[in-house]
């Protein structure tokens, strides 16, 4: 195929792709100006969309987004940073492994938001409440599919590398941490979707800005047009940051055979 | 994926050290008052307020509300999940149309849609049930969705020329075929289901766990904090001990 043909082709499939979503407008759009639904229960698309032109304008958003998204950031390369050192830690240590493993493994089922008012009764309200909820709940899917990843290391990759006279210290880089590499990123894919639940959330709870406390407010005043148009904003910011991840996994580990099958499979 | 392992007696040994090792280091700490105690009341305090919040019945009004919210949530969204899930995987038009919204609903952070909910379904059970549904029946057509598309076309064939129908192939063959993987989808969406139900709570109130552990924090009364907050992290272990051991009796047929 040609350039432009190979352009017209992508152009036509994502066309396709949209199609429903377009459709899922149109059919909105007519709820509401036929009147089947109060105009306060939910604003039209048009409205809606003004409501996001005017956010944008007046720097509501982008102020609180850059918060939350801050709060968010910071939350997950520390738990990120920390998940994947603990995960090394306890595929290395038997003895390590052992006495973090109950901790671990109670904590990896407990509710995070839970400790959100607990946080908050510690730090106040503000930056390290958000911070400390979305690090803790990082750190698990990241301790977990790091230390999954570096155990499930095969043992002929292990005997190849010292044979050829790779030495114990090299072997961490170059051959545990390696192989471990697409689990980490499933594991980053992961808390990459806390990392946004829980900001929200303990904006939500304990916080006075933030894009979580912007729909929050809205909702309670009323102004549903603003708030529907602060949750699209969220929406499109996970969608994109999500498929953002995708897309450098796969850039990062090429050279892994199984990478692209193995994210779609474990996508859950 | 969860990280316990093989058990042997030296490693149930050093867990248990470990875990009382965390709570002597919490009572200790806060016995001699690192710092003031609304912040970290000790162990003991803590465990004697979780037994007057279970004699005077509070705990279990709580804990009941939540779980049974949880619960209709859960079904709710495993039956929509895995109807959605098997239509798509047998018919290209629906796959055409729900794929999208599907792959835009997925990652996104489902709790910011709490004040639409509360907007239309009221601050009681009804619109954490229907925010837990809406949290929880993403993953689950996903998961449906790709197992269905991954049996094996051999089953389908034989059955159909030892003369089955075509519901009879989707009854017989597809759906059970389904079961392991959208049990695996329903382990990952029961802590998802827990955690939007209590966070909900939080936001929203209208009572259960969540409501309450706000109302504690908010009038300083952090023993209670604390003690549900136990509370939650039993009922997560205890429901996921649950579903291994129903996986491992029901569905030991199935290979990982």
């Amino acid at each position: 195929m040609t350039k432009p043909d190979q352009f017209m082709f992508a152009a036509r499939r994502g066309l396709v792709r949209v199609a429903p979503l377009i459709l899922f407008g149109l059919i909105w759009h007519t709820i509401c100006t036929a009147g089947v639904v109060n105009k306060d229960f939910l604003p039209a698309p048009g409205a809606v969309a003004a409501a996001l032109a005017d956010l944008f304008k007046g720097g509501e958003i982008t102020k609180n987004l850059t918060i939350t998204l801050f709060r968010a950031a910071v939350g997950l390369i520390l738990g990120a940073a920390c998940g994947i050192w603990i995960g090394v830690m306890m595929a290395r240590s038997r003895h390590f492994r052992e006495y973090v493993t109950p901790i671990v493994g109670g904590t990896y089922s407990l509710p995070k938001s839970a400790l959100i008012p607990l946080f908050a009764l510690w730090f106040g309200i503000g930056n390290i409440t958000s911070i400390a909820a979305v690090f803790l709940a990082c750190l698990l899917p990241m301790i977990v599919n790091t230390y999954h990843g570096v155990v499930t290391t095969p043992k002929v990759l292990v005997w190849s590398a010292e044979a050829l006279g790779t030495g114990e210290r090299e072997l961490w880089p170059r051959i545990f941490i390696r192989n471990a590499l697409p689990d980490i990123f499933t594991g980053l894919r992961i808390a990459l979707g806390f990392s946004f639940v829980l900001a929200i959330s303990a904006e939500m709870i304990a916080s006075t800005n933030g894009i979580g406390k912007l729909i929050f407010m809205y909702g309670e005043n009323g102004a549903y047009d603003y708030m529907f148009a602060a949750i699209a904003c969220m929406v499109i910011v996970a969608f994109l940051a999500d498929r953002a991840l995708v897309i450098l996994t796969k850039r990062l580990l090429v050279w892994h055979e199984s990478a692209a099958a193995e994210l779609e499979a474990r996508r859950p | 994926m969860n990280p316990i392992e093989v058990r042997t007696d030296a490693f149930a040994w050093r867990s248990a050290v470990s875990i009382l090792l965390f709570i002597a280091l919490w009572e200790i700490a806060a016995r001699i008052q690192v710092t003031p105690v609304i912040l970290l009341p000790p162990f003991s305090i803590v465990a004697a307020q979780l037994w007057y919040s279970t004699l005077d019945g509070t705990l279990a009004a709580d804990l009941s509300l939540s779980l049974a919210r949880a619960f209709c949530g859960l079904m709710l969204a495993t039956v929509g999940g895995v109807v959605l899930g098997l239509l798509m995987a047998r018919n290209r038009t629906i796959e055409w149309l729900v794929d999208p919204l599907v792959a835009l609903g997925f990652p996104s952070p489902k709790i910011a849609f709490i004040p639409i909910f509360i907007l239309w379904f009221g601050i009681e059970s009804l619109s954490k049930i229907l925010l837990v549904t809406f949290a929880c029946v993403f993953p689950i057509i996903i998961g449906t969705y790709s197992a269905a598309r991954a049996v094996s076309r051999q089953f389908v064939w034989s059955a159909v020329s030892l003369g089955s129908s075509r519901s009879g192939v989707f009854f017989h063959v597809i759906l059970p075929a389904c079961y392991p993987r959208i049990f695996t989808t329903f382990r990952i969406a029961v802590p998802v289901g827990l955690i939007t139900t209590f966070t909900a709570e939080m936001v929203a109130g209208g009572g259960g766990m969540g409501a309450t552990l706000i109302y504690s924090q908010r009038f300083f009364e952090s023993p209670t904090v604390f003690a549900y907050i136990v509370v939650m992290l039993a009922v997560g272990l205890a429901v996921d001990a649950a579903m291994r051991r129903f996986q491992s009796r029901f569905l030991r047929w199935a290979e990982e």
